[in-house]
Parts: structure tokens; sequence; C-alpha cells
């Protein structure tokens, strides 16, 4: 093959693989299988230009804000009588009020899904027009800085470590497949890699084609296997009871626990972009964000763990508590990139 | 400097005693238990000694007692420590925190003022005579009351009141900690006899042996100190550390030629080696392969029997003999002096806030101290039980009525955490502030595979 010959064989390999469907007998499927790995994962928050819409009395305060205005001659007080009763408030929260309004989004429209096959009155519209989106986590942090994107600090933080460490390795690889495009019967596992991303020269940019092993170790209570359908290269998966996602930022390794999770992501060869949506627990949900972040961090976001928390109860929607009869779990979506990869699963990939 | 090498048997003795754990029969079993670490003699005043510690070799005092320096150390919001050749520990007891952290302001009044200790109650400078003579990194400065202190490397040098005897190092640590950390107290001593290119890392489970690129070191059992059963297909997985030609045998330091004008560094008997597949520095991914193990100069003192390792999602934690993760607990305050706040004899506000929102009883649930069984004897002086008023957390007299029977790692008592439901759940690390670092618990972990060197 000359030169010339290889450029165009070359162009029409890519040309394929840009295009949106893959057929299984495409070289990305190995075995009638193709697999992710996460890049981007964060909450799905639904915003308009100046935020006009959905937080028309603008944004909440967050711990700097709260401390001026309940201790404004703080030298007059102790440390027991201000900071620490600040985090007690925060590391041991109630639902009693703090005093604060909260500004929790007023906007009809979310991202999202039908998580209950029901269209309520409390429910979001899709921007496509799809009634009965469940997404109350969205009404709680919509109106909070540090949870907007592109520059709020818990969509920075995440999306760093995501990056950055293989704690947070998600994958999920698609078994049995026989097209790409429509399929009505695939299987769906999910588990932790164990390697770093594949990246361009630069370092920065995530390229499809790398290789993960899988964690059978540490992650071995991650794993999940799911069925799920390809309909128009748009992945459907059933619902997982107790999806974990490991999630780490700031060397505290933590945990999403979401129920009833499911996988909503349109499928090319180099990657799967979606949603991953479910009930968030509520107690796992707080607890991850106030473990990582403390209040340093929620302060540079605007985020009061104390008057969130009192919103995540407020707003909880599924999942009654035996013993209380009050919602543990709040509906959510979380917005997800991933990149194509190559799986190892060779039972022992340090054998020497 | 008398030698290259010298192991300091006289210095060691000590710790060995102390550091013996309950079975002596295990600690026969593991003749690594016997070594502690090597360093360079360097010149010192006679009235100082080098000692033995779970630190590594340490500075101490005629009695013992270790030395400790402050290092200048950049917080959120300004430093504090000290800058070299300039005391700032002293006899003031501060009334008003410093606003060196976030988000809360200085000029908050501290807590129990009235019982409050200066900087220098709680860390005794290690003053010098006035005919006191200088000697190599040894130096004496002026404190601003005019009396002089010894100083090394110009950092000026302090006792802790929290240490007891020779080889206690209750007062700080050698181990990493990052900006968000108080500016902590270190504990000061000769440098390790190492030669260049390697480095030593104080962790949770020893003193690791690592390159000076934060590679960490292995060895190989199959191996003897003249030969390396690691070649072809194996080299693919690990690399010899190689020396330099002109290197020479020094005291637990050899070399053997590997293959024709490559020599190969061994320590203890062992060539050495770093793994091509680590993926962190100062990895144990390496000791999972059969026949490999990490190096370390030193173990760390032996847990108490009764403990044991679990596996979580991030590594091995340090768990009761139930499963349930231990905990310790970490504080510094937001003061110009940073003092810790983390020890039964130092307020109780801090921790009581955290652990149960002012509430006693409510810390005994949500973090239940670790009870030691009445047939359970003290470890050695990092692991001990200790009494402790409940109610109070402060430490009990033997025979107050209430008192509890308490592991304790370095005097501080540990804890399980109430919302851990199986073994190797964490759900209590990073709880507090700055994720447990300055007012908070942080897991007791063994082993760091996520965390970049946690340990």
């Amino acid at each position: 093959m000359n030169t010339l010959q290889r450029l165009v064989s070359n162009l029409l390999v890519a040309s394929a693989l840009i295009s949106g469907g893959v057929h299984a007998d495409q070289s990305v499927l190995r075995n009638r299988a193709i697999a992710y790995v996460m890049t981007d994962l964060f909450w799905s928050v639904y915003q308009t230009p100046g935020a006009i819409q959905e937080c028309p009395q603008g944004f909440n305060d967050g711990p700097r804000e709260q401390f001026e205005q309940l201790f404004p001659y703080h030298q007059a007080l102790t440390v027991e009588e201000t900071q620490l009763r600040q985090e007690i408030e925060t590391w041991h929260p109630t639902t009693d009020s703090d005093g604060f309004e909260f500004f929790q989004v007023e906007g009809g429209i979310s991202w999202g899904v039908n998580l209950d096959g029901e269209v309520g009155l409390n429910d979001f519209v899709h921007p496509d027009g799809t009634p009965g989106i469940d997404n109350e986590l969205y009404r709680a942090v919509g109106c909070i800085i540090g949870f907007r994107g592109p520059d709020g600090v818990e969509y920075i933080f995440q999306n760093k470590a995501i990056a950055d460490e293989r704690y947070n390795r998600m994958m999920i690889e698609l078994t049995e497949v026989d097209d790409l495009e429509n399929d009505d019967s695939v299987t769906v596992s999910v588990y932790r890699g164990l390697d770093r991303l594949l990246t361009d020269a630069t370092g920065s940019k995530i390229v499809p084609g790398g290789t993960q092993r899988v964690d059978t170790r540490w992650g071995q209570k991650l794993i999940r296997k799911i069925d799920a359908k390809i309909v128009n290269s748009k992945l459907i998966t059933e619902p997982i009871p107790d999806l974990i996602i490991p999630w780490q930022n700031l060397n505290v390794p933590s945990i999403q626990l979401i129920r009833d999770a499911r996988f909503v992501l349109d499928l090319t060869a180099q990657g799967a972009t979606g949603l991953l949506a479910g009930y968030a627990d509520v107690d796992t949900w707080y607890y991850q964000l106030i473990r990582n972040d403390s209040t340093h961090h929620l302060s540079n976001g605007q985020i009061s763990g104390i008057s969130l928390y009192k919103a995540l109860r407020r707003l909880a929607d599924a999942h009654p508590s035996l013993d209380t009869g009050e919602n543990t779990a709040i509906s959510t979506a979380l917005d997800i990139k991933m990149t194509q990869v190559f799986i190892s699963h060779s039972p022992s990939q340090n054998a020497e | 400097m008398k030698s290259w090498f010298k192991f300091n048997y006289a210095s060691a003795l000590p710790f060995l005693a102390l550091a013996m754990p309950a079975s002596t029969s295990s600690l026969a079993a593991d003749e690594s238990k016997l070594f502690t670490e090597a360093y360079r003699d360097v010149p010192m005043p006679l009235e100082f000694r080098v000692e033995a510690t779970p630190e590594g070799p340490v500075f101490a005092d005629a009695n013992g007692k270790t030395i400790y320096s402050w290092p200048q150390h950049k917080l959120r919001n300004g430093y504090s420590g000290e800058a070299k050749g300039s005391p700032a520990c002293y006899d003031e007891v501060l009334t008003v925190t410093a606003g060196l952290m976030s988000p809360y302001p200085a000029g908050i009044k501290l807590p129990e003022i009235d019982s409050r200790l200066s900087c220098t109650d709680l860390w005794p400078p290690v003053l010098a005579e006035a005919n006191a003579e200088e000697i190599g990194k040894w130096t004496v400065i002026e404190r601003r009351d005019a009396t002089l202190q010894w100083a090394y490397d110009e950092q000026p040098l302090y006792l802790s009141v929290r240490d007891q005897q020779p080889g206690d190092v209750q007062g700080g640590s050698r181990r990493r900690y990052g900006g968000d950390s108080p500016a902590m107290r270190v504990p000061v001593g000769p440098p390790s006899l190492l030669p260049p290119g390697f480095a030593i890392k104080s962790t949770s489970i020893g003193r690791m042996l690592t390159s000076d690129k934060n590679e960490s070191v292995y060895s190989f059992e199959g191996d003897t100190a003249t030969s390396s059963a690691c070649e072809s297909k194996c080299l693919a997985n690990w690399r010899p550390v190689v020396a330099p030609a002109l290197a020479r045998d020094q005291g637990e330091w050899s070399l053997f030629e590997r293959s024709p004008g490559v020599l190969q560094w061994a320590f203890r008997g062992k060539p050495l080696y770093t793994h091509l597949r680590d993926q962190s520095s100062w990895s144990l991914e390496g000791s999972d392969s059969s026949g490999w193990h990490n190096v370390f100069t030193q173990d760390a003192p032996s847990y108490p029997e009764s403990f044991t390792q679990q596996a979580s999602l991030a590594g091995n934690v340090l768990a009761d003999a139930n499963g349930k993760t231990i905990y310790r607990y970490n504080c510094g305050e937001d003061t110009a002096d940073q003092l810790a706040c983390d020890h039964p004899n130092d307020t109780q506000v801090y921790r009581l806030a955290m652990c149960g929102a002012g509430d006693a009883q409510k810390c005994l649930q949500h973090w239940p101290y670790l009870i030691a069984k009445d047939d359970e004897v003290s470890s050695n002086r990092t692991w001990r039980i200790v009494l402790i008023d409940p109610l109070t957390g402060r430490f009990a007299a033997p025979d107050q009525e209430g008192a509890i029977r308490v592991w304790s790692y370095r005097d501080r008592p540990v804890t399980t955490f109430g919302g851990d439901k199986q073994p190797g759940d964490v759900n209590g690390g990073g709880t507090g502030e700055w994720r447990g670092q300055r007012n908070g618990l942080k897991a007791f972990w063994l082993r760091d595979d996520y965390m970049n060197g946690i340990l």
C-alpha cells in the first residue's frame, strides 16, 4: 500500500469511527463487546442565561455570608458560640429552620428522566418537551453557585478528580452486542478500572482506545450486571437497585449511592454521552459532599451545608423509611461522558 | 563524620524494649522487627544524644526526650511555624483565633481561656547555657527574652510535654502533612544513612525505603546478596536499582555485579528494584506479586493482636476485632501558635462538638472509644491502653468511677464509627473541619492505593 492509499484508507476508517452508529462487524466491537470509561460526571443542572428563569431570586448564600449575618460582632463571641456552632449544624444537621430563606429552583424545565413513570404536578418538563421529569436534586442545588457550570467549585473539582484519581475510574462494558445502533438485548456490566486514562500528547485530552484492567480486588463491591437495550444508538438500561459510584476528590474516598439507577446514553464508537439517573440516598449524598469539601470548599461555592440538608430532606421523593415514613432518597440525574476503552479481563495482570 | 555507616545498637535497645509486642513469639517470627534505622553520625553537643524512635533516629536531650522543630508552614491565609533562626513559640497565652484558615475570621475568643496554656507550656524550648559551644549544624540563637536556645540547621528546638520516656514521639511526626493541616512539630534527627538516590518516608506501617523520586523500592525472596533471580521476563516489570561504578559496600548496603559492568544496590542482603507497574508514589502495589516486598528500614510498632486489617474501596484500613474501621481524631487550633487539641489533656471543646454536637453521650454513640478487653495489655508505647473518663474525654485516675480502658495511638484514644456497618466501610473518614485534618476524624490507613501516599 503506497502513501496515498494508506492515507485514503485511514480517512475511511476515521470517517466510519466519527459517524454515529457502529455495526458489530466493525473493529471497535470485539467479541460482540464494547466498553467505555467515565471521563465526566456531574449533577445535571439546567441553566438559562443569568439564571433568570430558574433562580429569579438569585443565588443562595454560603457559610461565609451566613456567618457574617449571624455574627456581625464575632470578636465578642467564643469559638463555641460561632465557629463550632456552625460546624455542629453542618455535621449534625437537622430539619429545623436555620432562619435563612432557601432559594430553590422555580423554573419548570429540567434535564432528567421520568423515573416513576408518572406525570406529577411537581415534575419538571424536559427541554425537548417530555413531561414527568423527576429531578428534585436539581430543585435543591440549582440556585447554588458551586453546583453550576462551568466554574462552580463542585463542578470543577469533580471532573478534575475523575481525570486524575483512579478511585473514580467507573466503566461500563456492553456485551452480547449485535448492533450498536439497535439491539433489543444487551448486557451492561459496571466496573471500576485500575489504570490511568489514555490521553493525547498534551496530557489533558482523553482519547479513545485505552486499556483498563478491572478492579476485582478493592472494587469488587462496585460490580453490577444489568439488562439493557439499544434504540437508535441510545443505550437504555434496566434500573440497578443500588448503584455505588466511587466518588473522591481531595483525598477523601467516599461514595454516592443511587437507587433504581439507570443509564441513558448516546453511543458512538468513540464514546457515550447522556444521563445516569435514579434516586440518590440523601444522607450518603450529603455526607459525601461535606466530607470531601469541608466548610472551606463549601464556602468557595457558596454552599451552606446547613441550609442544603434541610432542602434535601424536604424535597426527598422516594424510598420512605420503614421507621419514620420520611423519604430517604431524592430523584436526580447526572450528566455523564464516557470514552471508548478496551477492558482487559486477564485474571493476573501483575504475574511476573 | 566518623563513619559513613553506623548502626546505633545502644540507641536501638531502649526502643526495642519499648516496642516489644504483646507476644514475643511474633517478634521472633519476623526478624525485620529487630531492625532500627541507621543514621549518619553528625557532630553534636555532648549534652544531646540520638534515640531510636518509631519515627526513626531523633535527637534527644540528656534524659532521652525527643527534640522537635516547628518548621514554617503555609496555611490558607498566611504562615505559621518558625522561619529559620526566628523563635515564635513564647509564654504568651493566646486568647483569640488567628484567621489563618477559612472560612472563619480572626479575632474569635478561644475556648477555656482561664485554663489555657501557652506555647512554651507545651513546648519548652531547648535552652543553651551562656557558654554553650556551637558545633556542626548545632547553633545557639537568642530568644526575645534574652535566653539562649539551641537550634539545628537554624530551626529552634523544643521538647514536648507529651513525651514521657526516651523514644516517645507523642508530640509530632515526620509523616507528610499538607497545606490544610496545622503547622506541625517535627522530630529532628541526624540524616538517615542512605546512598545517594534513596529516601525514607515515615508511614503508618513503618519507615519506607524509596528512591529519591518517591518510587517504592522492593526486594525479592528468591534473591541473595550476590545474585538476582529476576532476569529476562521478570525485568519487564521490575527495574534493578543500579549504582554508580564507583559505589562501594557500606554497612547494611552492598553491591553486586548483576551483569558485566552493571552494579545493583542491595540492602540488608537483598537486591533492590523498583516496580514499573506502580501507579503512584510510595506504592505498595508491587508487594502483591508473590515473593516481592516493599523495603522498610524499620517497621512501625505492632498494633494490638486483637486488631484486624480490612479491605475498603481505597485500600486496607486498620479495624477492631469485629472488622470496624479504626479512626484517629486530629485537631489543631486556628491560632498563631497552632497548638494541638487532639490529646486528652487538651481542651475537649472541639472534639465534643465534632463527635456529638457538644454532647458526650452522643459522642459515645457516634464515635465509640475502642474498649480494650480485660485480658489485653499495652502493646508498646505507640499502642497503649489508657484510662478515660467517657463523659469528659480526659484521662481518668485508676480508681475513678466510670473510667473505661481504651486503646490509644500515641496517647490519643482511637474510636470506631457508628455509621460504619460492614468491614471495610470508611464512612466516617474525613469527618470534620478540613477533611478531618484540623478538627475531625480520619481512618487509620494501612495501605493506600488511591490517595497518593496518604499513609
